[in-house]
């Protein structure tokens, strides 16, 4: 029975990395940024929900969707006046974004101080099976999860906007001779990821807590992702979102909290030395 | 094809200059204060050296408290044995990372730049953990304390004067080191830094010079663990926290990466800068933020580039 | 003619305004930013306090002047180094006495730098090396676990029947120090114990809860975990079905975490250990005492009232005493009897734990909340050494 609690544990976890490592990801490949301030968003679509619920009396679900508008259109500008830029230079983005990271966490600290707030999903109790246990509120998310990312992929592979950010992603110079227009497209990739990012962190936050420091896991967890599945790889990121959800769920129930974080680190760092692509990677041009 | 270098240019003549004068500080001063926070930049410096070596071949580097805690628990698990003499410690707080270093490397520098990064990331993390889980070794989460002094020849580092003064040759050490490793392979890792695959391609062997480069950084490191560790006269998980190598990442950045002056610079005027902030000590972090994005928008050369660019106008106004 | 009718005016002053130039400053340490900040900025608030009631009485006597006592902070940002470089900014103005810090990795940073600098220093850490003998210029705020755990188990058992008890905590110093003291004193009640220590810093701890429920506890005792994350582990011990009592030996953050896990009727069955005896009306008094003299609200809730004595006895020791200097005032402050105008009568305790007489133990609180019913904060002696 443990086995099977494992398993819905995993599943559950797996779905919310899965939306992170998916943004996470998506600017990797089709910008060639590393998003250092991802964990920022996810913690900033936390605090904004929770303020439309707490300030202004907002119903939940509102709440959540202003909090996908809020950091979307926060990452389409940081986007657009400070990254476009530099967007060639993978270590010059990857220091703006750090830096950005370091204002969103300092900011989230000095408005909101930096003990937790009370903020509640509205969905609370469990279903029982037995012995199991599922509580509500880990399936409703479980849902939204899987429905975004059933909607992202729909956006990706069967829109005309998708095509392009896939084609930008395979090969910018061919695109642009295409016509496609990154200065277009670059600020709304970088806004649909920070947009997931911020969607995971309004559903997740009530369910944990929400203070500033919430961020900081989500970025190792998002590195750890996408390690794993290979820098560039979206089916492969949606995959070891998996694989580190269940890897965690089953290490900790099985050998305690902080073993199982090591295992999990270890069994990163193996499939590297043999895959240095990760599971699904191929060698994105200039990485 | 391999024209000698010099092995000591003008930036490094200065650091090293300028690092000296840290010994003659004791001389007119017995603020604790003022040796405190250069004891702290001595420390800094080091790190930001580290980061730096990696940052010569444009690879970003995030597992100096790694490599630093390696060199730090050497030193106290060596100071609980009674050993305490610099000269066999400073050598064994620089191999040991470095040896560490060189399996880590086999495994992470075959990695493209980006994913360097991620995993190094990673490791500072895997390190932390590690530190927990071997109590015996190291102390576990209460970590070695209680470590008795540096001993060199005749002298004890007791003091907080002597401790200061062992920091300040501690960094004029790495400075040498740093130095001449980096200008005796200047050119390589030049070829590395700007465009890996045709450096390869036009004949170099780059993952020997990655892996050179990556076992000083990590040398270098051990010894800003040491010094660390010195200071504090405790081994603790909590000086090796993996959030501390974003610290000495800003200070090389915002020093300014051309030379080796800049992780100097940086590292004085931030240390200096997050002792101002006292007790608001969370708005150091948003301040190195907003630093560093200013710095990567418009001050590329960081604050050692602005200080040339301002040089070369006064020059040339005066011709 | 002026000039004798002003030498005439500077005569009449009284004297006692031109010694108000000297100043006597003291250090407040602990954690100011991050997590723990509320706990840092207490043990500042307690500081200001002692000192602001030794001011209105015209200041401490120094070396035959009457002095102005000034704190003065420092964020020790709960790490080891942030300890000693503290130790070491506050002895470069001069300062001998410093009150804090609060962590156990504060505590362990602190002790060598301090002894270095003749400095004394109250740690308000549970450390199970909070007092050493070889650093006698360190004193303890307490009691710790040692004092506290036993009588809280004691009265938990009278509560709740329960036989067996699963202890969370993080991996790291306050959290291990913490819980294995919690743990003997559990097996020594013939209470059945397993502890779980889990990664500092995660946040989802579904997998931990499921691991403790496999071995059916009786109780989850969350031990010194930091509020926000005792608040998830309650939440989803409840969601995932757990009936039992949860206790919390121990440390600050009721209120927190009551706010996380969703209130009294989610956590419904509780136990935890009070720094002070907060049912005491003559505790909550400080907070307007602090009002009259300062002017604000003090920040950090009852943890100002646990650290308030440490700082008036060390006032008082420097009065006595007639210097800052540490090692008189230490001597002084031994003999002292603990005793506070608030708080009550203490005792010194430490002996039996550390080797060494230097921690200040007095009631603390024991706080229930059973069946969702919030029934108070009943006061406590410590246990007899």
């Amino acid at each position: 029975m443990q086995f099977l609690q494992a398993t819905i544990i995993g599943v559950s976890l797996g779905a919310q990395y899965a939306l992170l490592a998916l943004g996470f990801t998506l600017i990797f490949g089709i910008l060639g940024v590393v998003n250092f301030a991802h964990g920022g968003f996810y913690m900033l679509g936390g605090y904004v929900a929770y303020s439309c619920v707490a300030y202004v009396g907002l119903p939940f679900p509102l709440a959540v969707l202003i909090a996908v508008l809020a950091t979307a259109a926060l990452g389409w500008v940081f986007e657009l006046f400070l990254l476009e830029r530099l967007v060639d230079d993978h270590l010059a983005t990857l220091m703006l974004t750090l830096g950005l990271y370091l204002v969103i966490t300092t900011g989230a600290m000095s408005a909101f101080g930096p003990l937790s707030m009370d903020f509640r999903f509205p969905v609370g109790g469990s279903l029982h099976v037995g012995t199991l246990y599922l509580p509500w509120q880990n399936l409703i998310v479980l849902g939204v999860c899987l429905a975004a990312i059933g909607a992202l992929w729909l956006v990706l592979f069967r829109t005309d906007l998708g095509r392009g950010l896939r084609a930008l992603a395979d090969d910018r110079a061919v695109a642009m001779a295409q016509g496609l227009r990154p200065k277009l497209l670059f600020p709304m990739a970088f806004a649909l990821a920070t947009g997931l990012a911020g969607l995971t962190g309004a559903l997740v936050t009530p369910i944990l807590s929400l203070s500033p420091g919430v961020g900081d896991p989500v970025l190792a967890t998002s590195f750890l992702t996408v390690i794993l599945g290979g820098l560039g790889s979206l089916e492969g990121a949606a995959l070891a979102a998996f694989v580190v959800g269940l890897v965690e769920a089953f290490s900790s129930v099985y050998f305690g909290g902080s073993i199982g974080a090591l295992v999990l680190f270890v069994l990163v760092l193996l499939i590297l030395v043999f895959r240095p692509t990760g599971l699904l990677g191929r060698t994105v041009r200039g990485a | 094809m391999h024209n000698k270098p010099a092995l000591f240019g003008w930036p490094e003549l200065i650091s090293v200059l300028v690092l000296a004068a840290g010994f003659f500080v004791p001389m007119y001063t017995r603020s604790v204060l003022v040796y405190s926070i250069l004891n702290q930049a001595f420390i800094g410096v080091i790190a930001a050296q580290s980061v730096w070596i990696m940052l010569r071949m444009n690879l970003l580097s995030f597992a100096s408290p790694a490599f630093m805690a390696m060199g730090g628990y050497t030193v106290a698990i060596a100071g609980q044995h009674d050993i305490t003499n610099a000269l066999i410690l400073v050598p064994a707080a620089f191999l040991i990372p470095a040896l560490t270093s060189i399996p880590l490397g086999a495994m992470v520098l075959r990695l493209r730049g980006t994913y360097f990064v991620l995993v190094t990331f990673v490791l500072s993390q895997i390190l932390q953990l590690l530190l927990f889980e071997t109590p015996g070794l190291t102390g576990g989460s209460n970590g070695i304390s209680g470590i008795p002094p540096v001993t060199l020849f005749d002298m004890e580092f007791g003091s907080n004067k002597m401790v200061l003064k062992f920091a300040c040759g501690l960094a004029i050490l790495a400075t040498i080191i740093t130095g001449v490793v980096t200008r005796w392979f200047r050119q390589p890792f030049a070829a590395i830094e700007e465009n890996e695959v045709l450096a390869e391609s036009l004949g170099l062997v780059v993952w020997r010079y990655k892996a050179l480069g990556f076992m000083v950084s990590a040398g270098v490191a051990g010894l800003a663990g040491y010094s660390l560790v010195n200071m504090l006269l405790t081994a603790h998980p909590t000086s090796f926290e993996s959030g501390s190598a974003v610290d000495f990442i800003a200070y090389t950045i915002i020093g300014g990466r051309a030379t080796i002056l800049g992780p100097l610079l940086g590292t004085g005027i931030l240390v200096y800068a997050t002792n101002l902030f006292g007790t608001h000590g969370q708005y150091a972090q948003g301040l190195y933020g907003v630093l560093i994005i200013l710095v990567v928008l418009v001050a590329r050369g960081g604050l050692t580039g602005l200080v040339q660019a301002l040089l070369r106008t006064v020059i040339r106004r005066k011709a | 003619m002026k000039s004798t009718l002003l030498a005439a005016a500077m005569m009449a002053l009284p004297v006692s305004a031109f010694a108000q130039n000297c100043e006597m400053k003291i250090g407040a340490m602990g954690p100011m930013s991050g997590g723990a900040a509320q706990w840092g900025l207490a043990m500042l608030s307690a500081t200001e306090l002692a000192a602001a009631e030794v001011n209105q009485t015209g200041g401490v006597k120094i070396d035959g002047k009457m002095c102005k006592v000034v704190v003065v902070p420092y964020d020790s940002k709960y790490t080891a180094d942030g300890a000693a470089a503290g130790a070491n900014a506050l002895a470069a103005q001069d300062i001998h006495l410093i009150i804090g810090p609060v962590g156990a990795p504060e505590a362990t940073g602190i002790k060598p730098v301090a002894a270095r600098n003749d400095q004394i220093a109250w740690n308000a850490s549970y450390a199970r090396n909070a007092l050493e003998t070889k650093y006698p210029l360190m004193f303890h705020i307490g009691p710790g676990p040692g004092g506290w755990a036993d009588p809280i188990i004691k009265r938990a058992m009278k509560e709740w029947k329960f036989s067996s008890v699963a202890l969370v905590a993080p991996n790291d110093q306050g959290g291990t120090d913490t819980a294995i003291v919690d743990a003997e004193t559990y097996r020594a009640n013939g209470i059945k114990t397993t502890e779980e220590y889990y990664q500092r810093g995660t946040t989802n701890f579904e997998p931990i809860v499921t691991r403790i429920l496999a071995s059916n506890p009786d109780v989850v005792d969350t031990a010194s975990s930091p509020p926000g994350d005792a608040g998830v582990i309650i939440k989803q011990l409840r969601l995932a079905g757990f009936k039992g009592p949860i206790g919390r030996l121990g440390g600050p953050g009721t209120a927190e975490i009551l706010r996380v896990s969703g209130g009294l009727d989610v956590v419904q069955n509780f136990y935890w250990f009070e720094t002070i005896p907060t049912g005491n009306p003559k505790i909550p008094e400080i907070d307007n005492l602090y009002r009259k003299l300062l002017g604000k609200d003090p920040v950090g809730g009852s943890a100002v009232w646990a650290d308030l004595p440490a700082a008036r006895l060390t006032l008082k020791a420097v009065q006595i005493a007639g210097t800052d200097d540490a090692q008189k005032v230490a001597a002084v402050l031994r003999t002292l009897p603990v005793e506070d105008p608030n708080i009550g009568q203490g005792r010194w305790g430490g002996k039996k734990q550390f080797g060494i007489a230097q921690e200040l133990e007095f009631p603390f609180g024991i706080g229930i909340i059973k069946d969702g019913k919030d029934l108070g904060v009943t006061q406590q002696d410590p246990a007899a050494e």
